[in-house]
């Protein structure tokens, strides 16, 4: 198993190394480089735009030969401020700092600076992980149980009334785009009805302190029901238009599983044998269907970071998908970029999540 | 070449006149329908994949004629207007925004940038990843790895968020600037389908027959595997321009897309979340309606290929 999962994470270094080149390259072709967001404010001068533009080894109007070294500073391997491939220390650049080598670049954890707010990367996207955490988590378990247990449904009654009802809502759902359903449903729950808050993630006018302050965790530490009320009161619209697609695309999936696996001699031979129907059922049909499900289940995380910037800017919600909004409508290269990786590893890891789960479910598959 | 055609089933044929010689017409007359003509019928009989094709065939010409027939010019602004719109009446089916333009003719003149980026990015797609898969699935080895590696990033890099950032940079304001960005970037789950389909029927005994009287490796990959591995391409492609579309509707929602002046779905529905909330609904309703009517009919159609063009389903 564990040579399994040594080749796997090897098998992933050159695509980790591919989307760091591409979340460079995507930055470094877009037009007017990334100090041209410098451009329209008067404050700054010329030569701190070079001073700037030094400390991170760009260039401007760079060949080829700079752009990789801008490439290789981004990255960490290259040392912009004089030493080349060698850090100040005198040893080789991509070791990590305390065995000498370099500070900069996204091995080294720095990840820049967010041109619009000043702040450093890493700690914008911190301070947003667990609003997004939290919406992504409470979805995919919804998610995960409502889609299995529809579609479970479905399959067992098959052409029954309950499994066409389930089968137009999927085929309904499916069809609806992300954002205009959570249009609809700000207009119907939150405008006319005025059932659940609309925007953000809690009400700012009864909370302690902004979400995300030290202060906020605290008083939450304190008195944790006040404010995990008003929290699940925000999540109610945002969860719902988030797993509304996701959850029709899936149940048919499952459906489709578990009558395959419904369909198994080994189910007839259960029933045969004179088993009850739920233990068939759960025992034998479930468990087998469940292999392809649970990769799924893992796969499709990635989905949810499409769906959660969808989400997150129709609802205001403070989230990295709304932070990556904001980045792409200022222009801000470096939180761009940092967004862009930190995603992706981390979609890159759910899938060998996802490839050493199918190998531990499924007791035919041999691994060495 | 007529030997290799007499190798391979006349039931992988694409059926077109003037196709194969007089063997097949030897065949016509006994098996009298071609394996495509087979995958017709049981597309027909598909009630939902009717239904789709009916709305879809409606978008279409809707996106033709449309703009022509209705009265009205979608970036048309009145001088004298209601505050938040007209509510939909009979001058204005669905109603006005709020600078006075006619929902109706925005949806209308909607169909078509929509429906033109969905099919193009479609066929864009589907050509390029048809290619890349052929060539990874044919010559395999080293071009094979490097090939998958690249598909391999594009689905660990969050599409949306790429979408957005490409948008914004090289695609605002433009129509076909956009098409090649959701052609160029949906592409590789078209080549994971037909790179694992040539894996298999590389080895299958009709493509060896015809490496054994020596066909070209050219011809055997489009004549002799692709028309076998082309079923699930075609359902894949419906599924990318139904995301397409909705894609374009996003991102021109969010501001990244087209500009003001060109009307797609996605436009119409740009300012209708700062005005859904005083209650005037129908800017937001309609124009999402349209496009969720046709993410459907392309689904039921998507769904009707999928049977129809399985050869292990008979009628």
């Amino acid at each position: 198993m564990t040579k399994f999962i040594i080749r796997r994470v090897i098998q992933a270094l050159p695509v980790i190394w591919l989307i760091t080149v591409v979340s460079f390259l995507l930055m470094q072709q877009a037009p007017g480089g990334p100090q041209a967001v410098f451009n329209q404010n008067p404050h700054i001068t010329p030569e701190q735009v070079d001073a700037w533009l030094q400390r991170w080894c760009l260039v401007r109007n760079a060949d080829i030969l700079q752009t990789i070294q801008e490439y290789l500073g981004w990255l960490g391997v290259y040392n912009c401020t004089g030493g080349g491939f060698l850090s100040s220390q005198g040893l080789p650049n991509f070791l990590p700092a305390f065995l000498g080598g370099g500070t900069n670049g996204v091995i080294h954890g720095d990840f820049g600076f967010s041109i619009s707010s000043g702040q450093p990367v890493l700690s914008l996207i911190a301070q947003r992980l667990p609003a997004t955490a939290i919406l992504m988590g409470t979805a995919w378990i919804l998610w995960v149980v409502i889609a299995t247990l529809a579609g479970v449904l479905a399959a067992v009654k098959r052409y029954s009334l309950i499994d066409q009802v389930i089968t137009i809502l999927s085929y309904v759902f499916y069809s609806l785009p992300t954002f205009w359903l959570g249009l609809i449903l700000i207009f119907i729950f939150g405008v006319e009805l005025r059932l659940f808050p609309a925007q953000g993630i809690i009400n700012v006018r009864t909370s302690p302190a902004p979400f995300g302050t030290d202060a906020y965790w605290h008083a939450l530490f304190a008195n944790p029901w006040p404010q995990l009320v008003d929290i699940g009161q925000h999540l109610v619209l945002p969860v719902t238009t988030l797993i509304a697609v996701s959850v029709a695309g899936d149940s048919r999936f499952v459906r489709s599983a578990m009558l395959e696996s419904l369909s198994q001699d080994y189910v007839r031979t259960a029933r045969a044998k004179g088993l009850p129907g739920r233990t068939v059922i759960f025992r034998h049909a479930f468990r087998n269907a469940l292999l392809p499900i649970v990769t799924n289940i893992a796969l499709e995380i990635a989905f949810l970071f499409g769906g959660a910037i969808a989400t997150e800017t129709v609802f205001s919600y403070p989230g990295m998908g709304l932070l990556f909004y904001d980045g792409v409508n200022e222009r801000d290269y470096f939180l761009l970029m940092g967004i862009l990786l930190i995603a992706s590893l981390f979609i890159v890891f759910m899938n060998l999540v996802a490839d050493v789960l199918y190998v531990m479910v499924d007791p035919r598959i041999k691994y060495d | 070449m007529a030997l290799p055609d007499m190798q391979s089933p006349s039931a992988l044929q694409l059926g077109g006149p003037g196709d194969g010689a007089g063997t097949e017409d030897v065949e016509v007359a006994l098996e009298s329908l071609s394996q495509w003509q087979l995958a017709w019928r049981r597309f027909k009989l598909h009630r939902l994949a009717a239904v789709g094709l009916c709305i879809f065939g409606f978008m279409v010409l809707m996106a033709i004629f449309g703009p022509i027939l209705d009265p009205y010019d979608p970036i048309f602004i009145p001088n004298a207007h209601v505050p938040g719109g007209d509510p939909p009446s009979l001058a204005h089916l669905f109603g006005t925004d709020d600078v006075g333009r006619d929902v109706f003719a925005m949806v209308v003149n909607g169909a078509r940038i929509s429906v033109t980026i969905g099919v193009f990015s479609m066929l864009i797609a589907g050509i390029v990843g048809v290619l890349v898969g052929a060539v990874a699935g044919y010559v395999g080895g080293l071009v094979d790895n490097v090939l998958m590696r690249i598909v391999d990033v594009f689905f660990a890099i969050p599409f949306l968020f790429v979408i957005l950032v490409a948008s914004r940079f090289f695609g605002q304001g433009q129509l076909i600037p956009l098409i090649l960005i959701f052609g160029l970037l949906s592409w590789p789950l078209i080549s994971r389908l037909v790179r694992a389909m040539f894996l298999s029927l590389r080895e299958a005994d009709f493509v060896e027959a015809a490496r054994a009287v020596g066909v070209s490796d050219f011809r055997i990959t489009f004549r002799h595997i692709l028309p076998s591995a082309l079923g699930p391409v075609i359902v894949a492609m419906t599924l990318i321009m139904a995301s397409n579309i909705v894609l374009e509707a996003f991102v021109s929602f969010l501001g990244f897309g087209l500009t003001e002046d060109q009307t797609s779905w996605g436009n119409a529905l740009s300012n209708a979340q700062t005005v859904l909330s005083q209650g005037n609904w129908w800017w937001a309703f309609f124009p999402g309606m349209a496009i969720a009517l046709t993410v459907l009919a392309i689904n039921f159609i998507g769904d009707g290929l999928r049977d129809a063009l399985d050869p292990r389903s008979r009628l």
